[in-house]
This record gives C-alpha cells, sequence and structure tokens, in this order.
C-alpha cells in the first residue's frame, strides 16, 4: 500500500510545461500513479479545488511529494456481491470483523440491476444470409439498408445481428449467463439450416446497468467540482455524462436520481463504479 | 518600389547620430539603446500612429518618426484607382497564418503581360501556402458566421485562435473544417461569457445541432478546456429585445426565472426553456402579451416546451415576480394552460 506515502516520480515526457491547453498525454492517463484523484473521491467542500490543482500540478512538478489528505483508505471494501467470489476467507472465529470498519465509506446498500448485455461469437464458418432470412423463423434481412440478419428470440429476449462471415452480435440479455445461452441458441440455429456452426471467442462487449440513489442531484455542482471527468450539457442532453476513469465506466446521472453505468466488460466494474461514486452523489443531494 | 519620401530618413533617427542628441549610449554596445535621459531604466512606449518612442514616466517623446508598423497609409478603397497605391500590401496576420514571409507575382497590368491569344504571360498563381488554405477558409467561413449574428470582433479573434489551436492539435482533423468553426464559435461566446445557444449558431451554420455537439464535446476534450455552465439570465437581454419587450418586462422575466431556477420548480429542464416561460409570464402580466408561438421562434424552443415549463412555474406565480412590479394583468388572471 505504498501508494499514499510518496508519489513515484514519473516521466518526465508526461509534464506538459504549460498546463492546460497543451496537447499530448492528458493529465489522467493510465500510467499515473494509484490514487492521484483518477478514482474519484468524496469532495469535503474546501479541498475540492486544491485537488484539482493538484492534479493540474501534477503536469509540472515531477511528483510533488505531498500526499494529499483526501485519500483517507478507500480500498474497495469487498461485500460479497452477487457473481463475486469473496476475496477474504474468514480467519479463525467467525466473530472477528472482516472487512475494516471504515464508518466515512459505507456501502451504499444499492445494486446497480443490469440491464443489457453485448457480445460477440464467432460462428467460424461462411454463411449464406439469403438462406438464413429464408428459412429461419423471426429473421429479418434487408441488404440494401443493413448486411447482417437480425433474428430474434423469445426466451432469453434477445436480438442478434448475424453476418455472412460467420460473426454474430448478441443483445439484449439481462445477465452473463443468458447472454451465453441466448448466443448458443442463435448458433443451434445457425446449425440446424445446415452450417457447420462453432461457439468460438465467446465474449461480453458491454454491460449495461442502472440504479436508483433515490434523492434528487444536484447536477450543477457536480460540474463545477469534476470538471474534468463530467460533461453536462442541458442543450444537448438533460443528463450528466461522467467518465470515470478507474474502471472505465460512463455514467449517466439524472436530476432525479436515477444512475446509467455503461462501458463494463466485467459486472465488477459497474459495481466498483457505483461504489465509487455514490458519496459523491451523496455529497450533492438537493436540500429542498 | 515607387518614389517619394522613405518612411523613415536615417538623419532623423536620433540613435544613428552620435552628436549631441536627446538619447546617449550608456555603453560602448553593438546596439545603440534609445532611452529617456531622465529615466534611464523606463521601457519606452512607442506611439505608433505618430512614431514616437514615448517615457512612460515623464512623458518626453525620445524617439521621433520611427518605423510605423502598421498597415499602409495610402491604402484607400478608393474604386477609382486602377493602380493600388500600396507599397507593401495587405496587413499580417502572423498570430493566426505560418507567419512567413512569401512573396508571390501578382497578374500583370500593361499589355505586354499577355501573349498573342490574351492568357496572361506568366501564371503561376497557385497555392501561396497550401497548409495554411485550409485554415483561411476557415477563417472566412467564421467571419461571415459572425455577420450573421453581428459578433464583435473580439468573439471572432477567439474563435480563430480556437480554430488554429484545434487545427493544430490535428485530433480532429477528419471533422468538416465547417463543423469544428461552428463549435469554435460556439465555445468563444461561451468563453466571452455571451452564450448563444446551439440553434442560433445552427441558423448561421450549414452543419446540424447534432455535429455541433459532437465536435464541440471533442474540442473541450482535444484542447483541455472547459466551460461555465449556462444560466438563464445569460439570454434574457437578447429574447427580449427581439421581441420588443421593454426593460422593466426584461427585469421581470429575468427575476422570475432566476427565483424559478433556486425555488427548484423546474429540475431538469434547460435554461433556456425555463427563460422562454419565464419571458412568457412576464409579457403576459405585463401590456406586452406575446404568444407562445413568437416566444418560441426566437428562443428556438417548442411551444409545448413552453407550455411544460409554464405549467410548472404557474403554481408559484406570485412568490416569481419581482416585488416592484407593475402588474398589467394582475397574477390570479394569468393564462393558465
Amino acid at each position: 500500500m505504498e501508494q499514499n506515502n510518496s508519489l513515484p516520480p514519473f516521466p518526465q515526457g508526461l509534464a506538459s510545461p504549460q498546463g492546460a491547453m497543451t496537447p499530448g498525454l492528458p493529465i489522467f492517463s493510465p500510467m499515473m500513479p494509484y490514487g492521484t484523484g483518477l478514482t474519484p473521491q468524496p469532495v469535503q467542500n474546501t479541498n475540492s479545488l486544491s485537488l484539482l490543482e493538484e492534479q493540474q500540478r501534477h503536469g509540472m512538478v515531477g511528483g510533488s511529494g505531498q500526499t494529499p489528505q483526501l485519500y483517507h483508505s478507500q480500498v474497495s471494501t469487498t461485500t460479497a456481491l452477487p457473481g463475486n467470489t469473496p476475496l477474504y476467507t474468514t480467519p479463525l472465529t467467525p466473530m472477528t470483523p472482516i472487512t475494516p470498519a471504515t464508518p466515512a465509506s459505507e456501502s451504499s446498500g444499492i445494486v446497480p440491476q443490469l440491464q443489457n448485455i453485448v457480445s460477440t461469437v464467432n460462428l467460424g464458418c461462411k454463411l449464406d444470409l439469403k438462406t438464413i432470412a429464408l428459412r429461419a423463423r423471426n429473421a429479418e434481412y434487408n441488404p440494401k439498408r443493413f448486411a447482417a440478419v437480425i433474428m430474434r428470440i423469445r426466451e432469453p429476449r434477445t436480438t442478434a445481428l448475424i453476418f455472412s462471415s460467420g460473426k454474430m452480435v448478441c443483445t439484449g440479455a439481462k445477465s452473463e449467463e443468458q447472454s451465453r445461452l441466448a448466443a448458443r441458441k442463435y448458433a443451434r440455429v445457425v446449425q440446424k439450416l445446415g452450417f457447420p456452426a462453432k461457439f468460438l471467442d465467446f465474449k461480453i462487449q458491454n454491460m449495461v446497468g442502472s440504479c436508483d440513489v433515490k434523492f434528487p442531484i444536484r447536477l450543477e455542482g457536480l460540474v463545477l467540482t469534476h470538471q474534468q471527468f463530467s460533461s453536462y450539457e442541458p442543450e444537448l442532453f438533460p443528463g450528466l455524462i461522467y467518465r470515470m476513469i478507474k474502471p472505465r465506466i460512463v455514467l449517466l446521472i439524472f436530476v432525479s436520481g436515477k444512475v446509467v453505468l455503461t462501458g463494463a466488460k466485467v459486472r465488477g466494474e459497474i459495481y466498483e463504479a457505483f461504489e465509487n461514486i455514490y458519496p459523491i452523489l451523496k455529497g450533492f443531494r438537493k436540500t429542498t | 518600389m515607387g518614389s517619394g519620401r522613405p518612411l523613415c530618413s536615417p538623419e532623423s533617427l536620433p540613435w544613428t547620430t552620435d552628436s549631441n542628441s536627446m538619447a546617449s549610449t550608456s555603453r560602448g554596445d553593438s546596439l545603440p539603446k534609445v532611452q529617456c535621459p531622465n529615466h534611464p531604466d523606463a521601457i519606452l512606449v512607442e506611439d505608433y500612429r505618430a512614431g514616437d518612442m514615448i517615457c512612460p514616466e515623464c512623458g518626453l517623446v525620445v524617439g521621433d518618426r520611427v518605423i510605423d508598423v502598421g498597415s499602409e497609409w495610402r491604402t484607400f478603397t478608393n474604386e477609382k484607382a486602377t493602380k493600388d497605391p500600396s507599397r507593401v500590401g495587405d496587413t499580417q496576420n502572423p498570430l493566426l497564418n505560418g507567419g512567413d514571409l512569401t512573396t508571390m507575382i501578382s497578374k500583370g497590368t500593361g499589355a505586354a503581360s499577355f501573349d498573342e491569344f490574351g492568357n496572361s504571360k506568366y501564371q503561376n498563381r497557385r497555392t501561396m501556402s497550401s497548409s495554411d488554405r485550409a485554415m483561411l477558409n476557415a477563417f472566412k467561413e467564421i467571419t461571415t458566421m459572425a455577420d450573421r449574428i453581428n459578433l464583435p470582433r473580439n468573439i471572432i479573434d477567439r474563435t480563430n485562435n480556437l480554430f488554429k489551436q484545434v487545427y493544430e492539435q490535428k485530433s480532429l482533423k477528419g471533422r468538416s473544417n465547417d463543423a469544428i468553426a461552428s463549435a469554435c464559435l460556439y465555445i468563444a461566446c461561451r468563453q466571452e461569457g455571451v452564450p448563444r445557444t446551439f440553434k442560433e449558431i445552427c441558423a448561421v451554420s450549414r452543419i446540424s445541432k447534432k455535429e455541433i455537439g459532437r465536435c464541440f464535446k471533442l474540442i473541450l476534450k482535444a484542447l483541455e478546456t472547459s466551460v461555465d455552465l449556462i444560466t438563464t439570465g445569460d439570454f434574457m437581454s437578447r429574447f427580449c429585445s427581439n421581441l420588443g419587450l421593454p426593460k422593466q418586462v426584461q427585469m421581470a422575466a429575468t427575476y422570475i426565472a432566476r427565483k424559478a431556477v433556486e425555488l427548484d420548480l423546474v429540475p431538469g429542464r434547460s435554461p433556456i426553456s425555463v427563460a422562454a416561460a419565464a419571458i412568457y409570464m412576464a409579457s403576459q402580466a405585463s401590456a406586452e402579451k406575446k404568444t407562445q408561438k413568437e416566444i418560441g421562434d426566437i428562443a428556438g424552443v417548442a411551444d409545448v416546451t413552453i407550455r411544460q415549463s409554464y405549467r410548472l412555474i404557474y403554481p408559484r406565480a406570485a412568490d416569481l415576480f419581482p416585488p416592484d412590479f407593475k402588474f398589467d394583468t394582475p397574477v390570479d388572471k394569468l393564462p393558465q394552460l
């Protein structure tokens, strides 16, 4: 846990002499040491400016050596989340507390629900889309509009785009297992039509989750303090678009308190991102 | 090179004569320095109009008739002048262009410059600076767009600077230059504190609002800047004067919109819609009543949107008006939609 003691000197190439406006590596590049504010920290009023200045100054001074006090041990308290195996096994007595009790960072108790999983799989053989479209049920094919067959099944309610190269995209499932099952069903359909379909390289490409923090949020305050991560343009979109760096997730945060998280490859990223954003949102709760 | 008095005559420059001139070199340096005799440390201010170097401490004119670096004095926009008396050409814009000092051969004027068929003999009028051609084109486009909505010179300059930075960075190279120019115009207006809505920029540009919005976000990321959030008050003066509303109504509308946002009556609504609804309420309470359609036309907001926002602020109408407002129509007679 040496992250808090001394910031290791990072290569001078990242130092930008003028600060904000130079092109090149942005300040929040993955090479920056962990704990420089890439993981959003809950703002404690007066220190918010210094946090941003700290990040700005990182570009100029190669490692200031100051340890900002805001980085209290926000070690992800790994409570047993569904789908994850717990990292710690219980020691001798089951009474000893496993996770450090840090009262400042209790878990929110809200679990984001997965709404959509997009996955791809390679069926491993060239396909004739015309025969598939003619013989399969619930398949549409309009080569002038789009070069793939769009097939739908009811059981995990999903839609698949099947391309002539043999690659397939499966969307609409609500869990990883359902996505895999649906992809297998589509592959089976294609196989029954006479093609030597295989099931190669199944990979989940995107997962979307949503949840509700149950209180209204002051988006203007959030965009002021987290300027480098947030984009709030009411003319363009009513929600605030927060691009979190540490798990690389994009969150859409709305005034009503609803939050949409997307861009995850694994379920844990969604949960981690929400745990990171929850204390910040609490800080911007509307008081009236 | 024409004849005539040269712009500066060597004898009049004080530092070239070492007789009893007012400026004196303090040391035997290679470059003689011009200084005020009373304040040798003061940095001289150049008055380009008269060509003088003036000491800021005592106002003494130290250098006289130095070289004027402004534009050619004798450039007239005189249609009758067939030959351009300008000896130095157009003003340079060194910040924005390459700042190169290339010259080119212009079109011939006499009879000797044309061959038998009437074509000009010397034909190379091609690329003067191909790398900057796109940039110059964009500057022209920016000036055209800004002219349509009467934007002042400072916004145009800021837009040009932003465009230059984005262009040199090349991170948005694939995007249409017009889209980038429109987005730069939008950002410049925001940065100067007088934001224009996306729809207003759309109206003077051929690019769609969606594309301008995309380029806007990309430019902010590329230049690593951010802009302030828009507020309802930023648009009041423009919308109200376009509608022909008197100052009282404008001030009332500003107050209404601000109060509505403070009391959080319109959560999640775009500030433009709230502003439009506030203008509607203020105008309906005054003698100059405007319809929702007229306000929607000026603000670029659909009239159903104004209706929605108006419905949200209507219940608290009595609290929203400024205390010193003269009602032509009392609050309870305001239209209820």
